[in-house]
C-alpha cells in the first residue's frame, strides 16, 4: 500500500510539532505521576543509602581511599544498576497498550497526525524524564556525602560522574524502548509489565546464575583439595592472597579454574545489556572487583579517555540495544492496523 | 492532491475489500464495498454486530489499509492522503476513551493541539465544543468523574474541535440512555442543518428513520441496498405494497365498496376506527379525493400513508431485495 503523501515541505516541521505537543502532554503525566514518585523516591534514598554508608565509612576510618568520590559513586552505580531499568519500564510498559486499552490510542490516531508522532512524543518525553529522575537522584546522593562528610571532589571525579550519569540514561533508556517494544504489541499492560519485568529479572539475575551453572557444567566441578585450601583460607584470612598452605601448583590449578569460569561466564553474560552497564560503570569508578573478590580494596583509577577505549565494545552494546528496540518499536506500531 | 472527480459526494468507495489474517485463519470483513455518501446528508450505516461496519470507517479515516478497492472521502485517498482526511474529519470512533487524569478542557485543548488549531483559538474552540453539547458547565471536571453518556458527549464534542466538514460516528448511542440518544439525534440534527455531512453507524433500526436522509444496509461485509430514506421506502413499497391508514371519528361506519373498486388495492383491514388499505400501486391521490368528499368527509379524521418500518426494510433487503 502506499505511503501517505501529506509529507509535503514543511511536514516535517509539522510532525516535530505534533511529536512535541504529545511529549509535553506526556512529560506532565509523567512528573505528575505517583508511579514515577514511588520509583524516583525509592531510587533517591537507595542512592543516598548507599553513598551515605560509604562515606560516613571514610569518616570513622572503617575504609580507606585516596579517591573517595569514586568509591562513593560506584555505590550509587549499584543502586542505579537495579533502579534505572525499573525507571524504564516504569515510564514504558503502558506506554501503547495502556493507550490501546483506555480507547485514546483511537481518539489521538483520529487526528491529523502519523503514527510516528504519537511514538516519538512518548521517546522524547521519556528521555527527558529518565535524564531528569537519574540526574537528580545521582547528584543528589553525591550532594548529601559532600555535605555531611566533607567529601571532596576533583574535576576529574566530576567527569566521571558525568559520563556515569550518561550511560545510566542510555541503560535506562535501553528498559525502556524494550519494554515499549513489548508495549506495542501487547494489548494489555499487565502482560506488557510481566514480560518486561520478567526480562529484567533474567538479565539481572538469572543470567549470572545460569552463567556460572553452564560453566561448571563445562568444565566439571572445580580441583577438590584446592576448593577446601581455597575455603579454608577465606576462613582463615579473609581472602584468597594468603593461600592457606596451598602448593604453587594447585593454586595455579584453581585459579585457572577460576579463570575459565569466569571466561563462560562471561560470554554467556554479554548476552544481557546489565553486563555491559555495569562493566563500563565498573571501570568508571575502578571498582573492578576479581573473580571471588580477588583485588578487593585495590583501586587503579584509569584515565577517563582509557576506559572509554577498552570499553568500546560495551558502550556500542550499551548504545545498539535501545537501538534496535526503538526500531522494532517503530516497526510494530507503524504497520499495526488499529481498528 | 485531492479535490476530487464527483465534489457532490463525501465518500465514494469503490470494490473496497478488507481481508484480515490469511490462510484458515482468514476473514473477509468488507467484500466490494461501493458506497456512495452524498455531502450535506445525514447517511445510517446501518447493519448487525460484526458486520463490517467499524472496519469500513476505519478504512475511510485510514486507520486501516484496504486490501483491495479504492476509496475517497472528500476528495482525498484513503491510502494516500488519510492525514489530509483526518484533518477534514470528525471522528467519533467506538470504545474510544480520554485521558480521565485531565479535564474535560485539558482533553479538548490538547487534542486541538493535534488537530493543528493555533494555539489562540483552542480554548476557545474547546469551550465552543463543550457548549455544543451541553457540557461546557463541565469544562473544568475531570473525565474521571464523567458518566457515561457525559463521555459520548464529550467525544462528539472532541470530533467538533477541528471544525470538520464530515463527521463520521461509530455507534454513537450505545450504552447511553434514552434521553442522551435524544439529546444526540437533536445534535446530528442541528450540525446537518449547519450543512455538514454526517455519516453514523447503528445497529439500531429506529435510529436510522429518526434522522437519516440516506441510509445504507451492510450484511456481512456487503452492501445490501443504499439511497435516499425516501427511495428505500418506496422500493420496499413497491413491492410489497403501499399501506395507508384512514382513522374515523369513534362511532362512525366506514362504507369500504368504492375503496375495494380500486382496482389496484389488496387488501383491506378494518379494526375500531381505523382502516387499513393495502394496494398494489400508489393511491393515495386516489384515496384523498375519495375521503374528500361525501359521505367520508364527516367520518374520515385522517389519511395517512404508512411508511414500512425499518424491520421491514431490513428484512426486505435481507432476503435479497
Amino acid at each position: 500500500m502506499g505511503r501517505d503523501i501529506s509529507v509535503l515541505p514543511g511536514g516535517g516541521m509539522r510532525m516535530l510539532k505534533n511529536a512535541l505537543s504529545i511529549a509535553r502532554k506526556e512529560f506532565a503525566d509523567a512528573v505528575t505521576s505517583k508511579r514515577l514518585w514511588l520509583i524516583a523516591g525509592i531510587f533517591l534514598l537507595f542512592s543516598i543509602a548507599s553513598t551515605y554508608s560509604t562515606s560516613f565509612g571514610f569518616r570513622i576510618g572503617a575504609r580507606q581511599t585516596t579517591r573517595p568520590m569514586v568509591q562513593i559513586a560506584s555505590s550509587i552505580a549499584s543502586a542505579t544498576a537495579y533502579m534505572a531499568p525499573l525507571l524504564g519500564i516504569a515510564l514504558a510498559f503502558d506506554a501503547i497498550s495502556g493507550e490501546r486499552e483506555r480507547g485514546t490510542l483511537r481518539i489521538l490516531l483520529s487526528r491529523p497526525i502519523y503514527r510516528e508522532d504519537v511514538i516519538n512524543g512518548k521517546i522524547m518525553s521519556a528521555l527527558a524524564v529518565t535524564g531528569l529522575t537519574i540526574t537528580i537522584s545521582s547528584l543528589a546522593a553525591v550532594s548529601v556525602s559532600i555535605l555531611l562528610h566533607n567529601i571532596s571532589v576533583t574535576v576529574d571525579d566530576v567527569s566521571r560522574i558525568g559520563l556515569f550519569i550518561l550511560f545510566s540514561v542510555v541503560f535506562s533508556f535501553a528498559y525502556y524502548a524494550l519494554s515499549l517494544f513489548v508495549s506495542t504489541f501487547s494489548s494489555k499492560s499487565s502482560h506488557s509489565l510481566v514480560i518486561s519485568v520478567g526480562i529484567w529479572i533474567f538479565f539481572a539475575f538469572i543470567l549470572s546464575i545460569m552463567s556460572s551453572f553452564i560453566a561448571t557444567a563445562i568444565l566439571g566441578p572445580p580441583p577438590t583439595r584446592a576448593l577446601t585450601l581455597f575455603n579454608m583460607s577465606r576462613r582463615q584470612f579473609g581472602n584468597f592472597t594468603t593461600p592457606g598452605g596451598a602448593t604453587p601448583q594447585e593454586l595455579e590449578e584453581y585459579l585457572n579454574y577460576v579463570r575459565k569460569v569466569s571466561e563462560i561466564s562471561g560470554t554467556i553474560q554479554a548476552f544481557s545489556i546489565n553486563y555491559h552497564y555495569t562493566q563500563i560503570t565498573s571501570s568508571l569508578f575502578s571498582f573492578v572487583a576479581g573473580p571471588l573478590g580477588f583485588g578487593r580494596g585495590e583501586i587503579t583509577i584509569a584515565s577517563i579517555p582509557t576506559i572509554l577505549s577498552t570499553r568500546l565494545i560495551d558502550i556500542i552494546i550499551l548504545i545498539v540495544f535501545p537501538i534496535v528496540f526503538l526500531v522494532a518499536s517503530y516497526m510494530v506500531f507503524t504497520r499495526r492496523q488499529e481498528k | 492532491m485531492g479535490g476530487g472527480e464527483n465534489m457532490s459526494l463525501a465518500v465514494e468507495t469503490e470494490k473496497l475489500v478488507k481481508v484480515y489474517g490469511n490462510g484458515k485463519t482468514m476473514v473477509k470483513a468488507l467484500d466490494g464495498i461501493d458506497m456512495k455518501v452524498p455531502k450535506a446528508s445525514v447517511f445510517g450505516l446501518f447493519g448487525p454486530n460484526g458486520s463490517g461496519k467499524t472496519t469500513l470507517i476505519s478504512i475511510l479515516v485510514g486507520l486501516l489499509l484496504p486490501t483491495s478497492g479504492s476509496a475517497k472521502v472528500l476528495g482525498f485517498d484513503v491510502t494516500r492522503e488519510s492525514v489530509e482526511i483526518r484533518r477534514r474529519v470528525g471522528l467519533l470512533p467506538e470504545g474510544f476513551g480520554f485521558y480521565d487524569h485531565m479535564t474535560a478542557l485539558e482533553n479538548l485543548v490538547f487534542l486541538a493541539t493535534l488537530d493543528g488549531v493555533p494555539s489562540s483559538q483552542r480554548e476557545k474552540r474547546a469551550l465552543e465544543a463543550l457548549e455544543a453539547v451541553g457540557l461546557k458547565d463541565r469544562a473544568d471536571a475531570k473525565v474521571s468523574t464523567f458518566s457515561r453518556g457525559m463521555k459520548q458527549r464529550l467525544g462528539v464534542a472532541q470530533s467538533l474541535l477541528k471544525d470538520p466538514e464530515l463527521l463520521i460516528f461509530d455507534e454513537p448511542t450505545v450504552g447511553i440512555d434514552p434521553e442522551g440518544a435524544a439529546e444526540f439525534r437533536n445534535l446530528v440534527r442541528k450540525m446537518n442543518r449547519d450543512g455538514k455531512t454526517i455519516l453514523l453507524s447503528t445497529h439500531l433500526l429506529y435510529e436510522v428513520g429518526m434522522i437519516c436522509t440516506h441510509a445504507a444496509i451492510i450484511r456481512e461485509g456487503r452492501l445490501l441496498v443504499q439511497g435516499s430514506v425516501d427511495e428505500l421506502y418506496r422500493s420496499v413499497r413497491e413491492a410489497k405494497g403501499f399501506r395507508y391508514e384512514i382513522r374515523v371519528k369513534p362511532g362512525s361506519d366506514m362504507p369500504l365498496q368504492e375503496i375495494r373498486s380500486i382496482p389496484s388495492v389488496i387488501e383491506i383491514a378494518q379494526s375500531d376506527n381505523r382502516v387499513t388499505v393495502l394496494s398494489k400501486n400508489d393511491i393515495g391521490s386516489i384515496l384523498f379525493s375519495l375521503v374528500t368528499k361525501n359521505p367520508y368527509k364527516d367520518i374520515v379524521e385522517s389519511l395517512t400513508p404508512v411508511e414500512p418500518s425499518w424491520e421491514e426494510i431490513y428484512r426486505f433487503y435481507q432476503e435479497g431485495g
